[in-house]
């Protein structure tokens, strides 16, 4: 049973990460690439506690993303809660407790998340979608895997797991 | 108990994902006024003015990035405006030099044009004497050129700078008026009271007028007086600097400074017609 306390840091880690995602994403953008920092706390999250509490992660952030900006409602969600989801599946399966680990799940999971959203942009029909750039979708992955070095120590610091120690 | 966990979590995942494909299915068959899209402006209209707050807080990390990512490209741009910058130099070096060399000749041509009796040759200084004794200097021309002993130099704007005392075939030794041995026919412009040019050995000559008591003023001209026939007349040589008091022997201590700078020659005019006469003779002095 989850505490009221876990709730509360649970919401708060949750606006955090989408505030930064709303307001500063695009400000360090580089060049066409900008980064995901909320799937980048997803993955980081649902690596940390597992699949239930990383697929919540992803719906909430990816909805709450999806209704501050422009994009389709529930694209966001769905995409961040099956990410979500297959991060905590892999925190059962990955032993080490290195953060080599997190960035390249971060790395692929962020090519994925994005192949997901133009699936389902596809399938609904969007008209107006973006032109779609293998180039900028493996730079986001790239940026977002530099991130999670700095986005998975603060986030283990505030985890009920037992994946605080990290090596390089 | 794990068992009972996982399909705890499937369901969960598979209720999450039904919710996402019900929300994605409804918000685009709605049309713009729906609730999802009034929902997702007011949201926006929400959370613009933090947007626009985080842009002005975030601009010194953007442009951090943007330094950093303009670091590598900056590296080759400065490496080749370095040689831009080289290159440019030379030019100007090269366009002042050329500027320099184009006013002097002008300034030569209005000499020439000033004196239609007299032929020039333009000669550049290859040197100057080290000896700390004689004022002389050595032009790139000699007597292959033309070049005779005792013609008269002249610098670039027309003024007595010597005479030429030695010809090589190649090149020439001229003594300059400051020359400690150096005597030239002179005259006052305002009042043609003559005497006789005579260097010092430094910067400065002195005038020995053959009246000794002919007025004489603080910044009067001197010109040659074409006596001697080694130098024509009328060519200037400076002004009166300073008058001294009368000496024992009845001369009068008088102080030119020359209007050619000795030191700073690069070419000279050497007068060609007409040739000079003789060697120094009455009025003039010298080896």
């Amino acid at each position: 049973m989850i505490s009221a306390h876990r709730r509360l840091l649970f919401a708060i880690i949750l606006l955090v990460f989408l505030l930064i995602q709303v307001g500063v994403a695009t400000e360090i953008s580089v060049g066409r690439v900008k980064p995901d920092i909320l799937l980048v706390a997803t993955i980081c999250w649902a690596l940390l506690e597992g699949p239930s509490r990383g697929a919540l992660f992803g719906f909430f952030g990816g909805l709450l993303e999806d209704a501050f900006t422009t994009a389709v409602m529930g694209v966001g969600a769905f995409a961040k809660t099956i990410l979500g989801y297959m991060g905590g599946e892999l925190r059962q399966r990955i032993v080490s407790k290195s953060i080599l680990w997190p960035v390249v799940i971060v790395f692929l999971g962020s090519i994925l998340h994005e192949l997901i959203k133009f699936a389902t942009w596809a399938l609904v029909g969007m008209e107006e979608r973006p032109a779609f750039s293998f180039g900028v979708i493996t730079g986001l992955a790239f940026y977002n895997a530099v991130l999670t070095v700095v986005v998975y120590p603060i986030l283990a610091r505030f985890s009920a797991g037992e994946e605080r120690a990290m090596m390089f | 108990m794990i068992e009972r966990e996982n399909r705890r979590q499937r369901t969960l995942l598979i209720v999450l994902v039904v919710i996402c494909v019900l929300l994605v299915t409804v918000y685009s068959r709605e049309s713009s006024d729906g609730i999802f899209h009034r929902l997702q402006r007011f949201s926006m209209d929400v959370v613009s003015p933090l947007q626009k707050g985080m842009g002005k807080v975030m601009s010194p990390v953007r442009e951090g990035i943007g330094f950093l990512l303009d670091l590598g490209r900056a590296r080759g741009e400065r490496d080749r405006l370095k040689e831009e910058v080289k290159t440019l130099e030379e030019r100007v070096h090269e366009l002042e030099e050329t500027k320099r060399e184009n006013e002097m000749l002008r300034e030569m041509i209005s000499v020439k044009e000033a004196n239609p009796g007299l032929e020039f040759l333009v000669v550049d200084v290859i040197g100057a004497n080290p000896d700390a004794w004689e004022q002389t200097i050595l032009i790139g021309a000699g007597y292959s050129d033309g070049l005779q002993e005792y013609m008269a130099v002249l610098s670039e704007d027309g003024s007595l700078v010597g005479r030429i005392i030695l010809c090589t075939s190649q090149s020439s030794v001229v003594q300059l008026i400051t020359d400690e041995d150096s005597a030239v026919g002179a005259k006052l412009q305002r009042n043609s009271e003559m005497g006789v040019l005579r260097g010092e050995g430094g910067s400065r000559v002195h005038l020995e007028l053959l009246n000794q008591e002919a007025d004489v003023q603080t910044g009067d001209a001197v010109v040659s007086s074409g006596l001697g026939g080694t130098c024509p007349a009328g060519i200037p040589i400076g002004v009166i600097t300073e008058i001294g008091e009368k000496q024992a022997d009845l001369s009068v201590g008088i102080i030119i400074q020359p209007r050619a700078s000795m030191t700073r020659l690069d070419k000279v005019l050497v007068v060609m017609s007409p040739p000079p006469s003789t060697a120094p003779g009455m009025a003039e002095g010298g080896r």
